[in-house]
């Protein structure tokens, strides 16, 4: 899972990017509307937190984009404001839930877990595939109520092949959402951890699609 | 009525002022030209009796005898008809042993009387003027010439009735007054019309205003003259001004909370930080850092609730301000999937205030009810009596009734499972009373708790 955090407070965006990595999503952070606007149309990411007061381009004006490109990704708005009037414009523009500056660090992961579980159509904190739990609230996975040990490159993959079960995901796609932006890619990255996997999970759960990519087998 | 209050009356002023001035006029104009027409008829009158008297001397003559003899008589018909008014007489004026007589020849119209007239001595042709009182005792205008031929004097004498001349002379005065009467209510009625058709616009000026005051415009609307646009421009500006001043002083303090709650933000995260769980001072910032956040959200609300009361015009239809709302809490809380039912009023009134406070207001009351709501939760408003109530009812456990004072208290939570800062309500209450309105919490017929925002409306 990979978030676009969009926050001009360098302090507060540094928390943010911890706090979300801590739960093992990747974080991309932008410092301004104009970069924000730019890599949230450009990249693949599977949530956005965005601060409405930014300078160059302010949140509401880069979500109204987002969503004009027809980008329907969950976004979570952050107002300092605190004012229905701001809520409105935010939900109206496009947003999908907003939070009030200050914040809890926990109520803000909380929101984009189920912010995300909402866009991948789950109903529950757990997925649950075959054998498989994965558990979004404290990022561990398990095989018939065994947890697995796993590197947080390995959580990663793991989960977002759960959030889009018996789908095809390509390996490009996979790097996409597995790392930061600015991280040096290497595809050839995602097939060690796809058998690292492959050898802690029951065999046959992670197939390979020949030319496409992999897909987590759901009737199994 | 009140004097005080007539005499600062635009309206009376002018129409006292035009009524004085068009009855002096009147005055003026009908004595001048009574007067002027008096003259007037009164010199033709007495050109007319020279007129005889000068054709009575040219035919007088002596004969024989030396007796008076006029050769013409002169021939207007009124001097043969008795008593018509119009006559002549000759005297004789005694000469040297002598006995005067008087009416030696005269009118057929004098009949058997005779006109006396004062016996002076005027000089030969000069003509005298008298009022005498003539047959019957009626007045006479009276004109006399001595003439003498050789040496025996006469005197010639033409008269004629007074009322011959005054007749006209009041009839005309008559017709004068009736016709400056008429012209004098045509001048009332034009000064009224004037007055009341020119000032209309100070009334529709005044009725601009009323809107105003009573919310149902922003600035004053119309085209008004020229001497009062001016008024109503300016007058509009210190509107317009009004709001700005109030807009500025929102943001500002919008600005404000945003430049102190990023730092809050900060402040709160790095004290919440899992490895500092057990850190004194880290739980010491962070319930001060609530403190202020709370502190701040309390007094921004009220400072920028007080800005706006004070505008006038303001004017906020309730219901796309409660459509609003409910499309938030409708994707922020979709998960619980909650039923919004909103039962608008037909006569859709407008709550007379600030859209931002109707915002704040509604907003925090359809967040408590969606916070606490199992499955539904009605909006309903209705108006009446210049207020608006808008009713907010959940199906979740409700406030019991001792509480219920309470929670109305700044800061005090009924429940703190459910996150929130526990000022929503206080703040909506403070509002609430602050536009003059009230906030009423009761036990709602769905079984939770109905919150009753009374507001004032237009």
């Amino acid at each position: 899972m990979r978030i676009l955090v969009v926050e001009d407070e360098p302090t507060l965006a540094t928390q943010l990017a911890e706090g979300i990595q801590s739960v093992g999503y990747v974080v991309d952070v932008a410092h301004n509307g104009v970069d924000g606007h730019f890599m949230g149309e450009s990249e693949p990411y599977d949530a956005i937190v965005l601060d409405i007061g930014l300078p160059q381009m302010d949140g509401i004006t880069v979500l109204k984009k987002w969503r004009a490109a027809g980008r329907t990704l969950p976004v979570l708005i952050l107002t300092a404001r605190d004012t229905w009037r701001e809520k409105v414009a935010g939900i109206d523009a496009g947003a999908d839930d907003y939070l009030t500056k200050p914040f809890h660090m926990e109520e803000l992961l909380a929101r984009l877990r189920a912010l995300i579980r909402r866009a991948g159509g789950h109903a529950s904190t757990e997925l649950v595939c075959g054998p498989l739990t994965l558990d979004t609230r404290s990022s561990r996975a398990s095989v018939d109520g065994t947890a697995l040990t796993l590197t947080s490159h390995e959580y990663r993959v793991l989960a977002y092949l759960m959030h889009h079960p018996g789908e095809i995901v390509s390996r490009a796609e996979l790097t996409e959402h597995i790392y930061a932006q600015d991280f040096d890619r290497d595809s050839n990255t995602v097939e060690v951890f796809i058998a690292r996997l492959r050898k802690k999970l029951p065999p046959g759960l992670i197939e390979t699609v020949r030319g496409l990519g992999y897909r987590l087998n759901k009737a199994q | 009525m009140n004097f005080a209050l007539l005499r600062n009356s635009l309206r009376l002023r002018l129409l006292a002022g035009t009524l004085v001035w068009i009855v002096i006029s009147i005055l003026v104009a009908g004595w001048g030209l009574g007067q002027l027409f008096h003259q007037h008829v009164e010199a033709q009158f007495d050109a007319e009796l020279k007129n005889h008297l000068d054709q009575l001397t040219a035919q007088l003559i002596l004969d024989e005898q030396n007796q008076a003899q006029v050769r013409l008589l002169p021939s207007d018909p009124r001097l043969n008809k008795p008593l018509s008014g119009l006559y002549w007489q000759i005297d004789r004026i005694a000469a040297a042993g002598e006995h005067p007589t008087r009416a030696v020849l005269r009118s057929r119209s004098l009949w058997d009387e005779t006109l006396a007239v004062p016996a002076d001595t005027p000089a030969d042709g000069e003509i005298h003027r008298h009022r005498i009182e003539g047959p019957q005792g009626v007045a006479l205008r009276v004109v006399e010439r001595t003439v003498t031929i050789d040496t025996h004097s006469m005197r010639l004498i033409v008269a004629a009735n007074e009322s011959l001349m005054t007749g006209p002379i009041a009839d005309f005065k008559g017709h004068l007054w009736l016709a400056l009467g008429i012209l004098g209510m045509g001048l009332t009625f034009a000064a009224l019309m004037q007055v009341f058709v020119g000032l209309a616009p100070l009334r529709s000026m005044q009725d601009a205003l009323g809107r105003v005051r009573h919310g149902d415009a922003r600035n004053m609307e119309g085209t008004f003259p020229s001497e009062i646009m001016p008024l109503v421009n300016e007058f509009n500006a210190v509107l317009a001004q009004n709001a700005e001043v109030v807009d500025r002083a929102r943001t500002q303090a919008g600005n404000l909370a945003h430049a102190l709650k990023t730092p809050l933000s900060v402040l709160a995260n790095a004290a919440n930080a899992p490895e500092k769980r057990d850190d004194d001072l880290a739980r010491l910032v962070a319930s001060q850092v609530d403190t202020v956040r709370k502190q701040v959200d309390y007094h921004l609300s009220r400072a920028q609730a007080a800005a706006s009361v004070q505008v006038p015009g303001m004017r906020t239809a309730v219901e796309p301000v409660i459509r609003g709302l409910v499309r938030v809490m409708e994707r922020v809380r979709a998960d619980r999937h909650l039923e919004f039912v909103f039962l608008p009023d037909p006569a859709n009134p407008a709550f007379r205030g600030e859209e931002q406070d109707l915002q704040e207001m509604l907003g925090n009351l359809i967040d408590n009810a969606s916070k606490w709501a199992r499955s539904r939760i009605e909006i309903r408003v209705s108006d009446g009596a210049g207020r608006l109530r808008v009713s907010i009812d959940d199906d979740g456990k409700g406030i019991a009734e001792t509480d219920r004072d309470h929670v109305l208290k700044r800061g005090v939570r009924a429940d703190e499972q459910v996150p929130g800062t526990g000022l929503g309500l206080a703040i909506t209450a403070d509002l609430a009373r602050m536009y003059g309105g009230d906030l009423v919490l009761a036990r709602s017929s769905l079984g939770g708790l109905q919150a009753s925002l009374i507001l004032p409306a237009v």
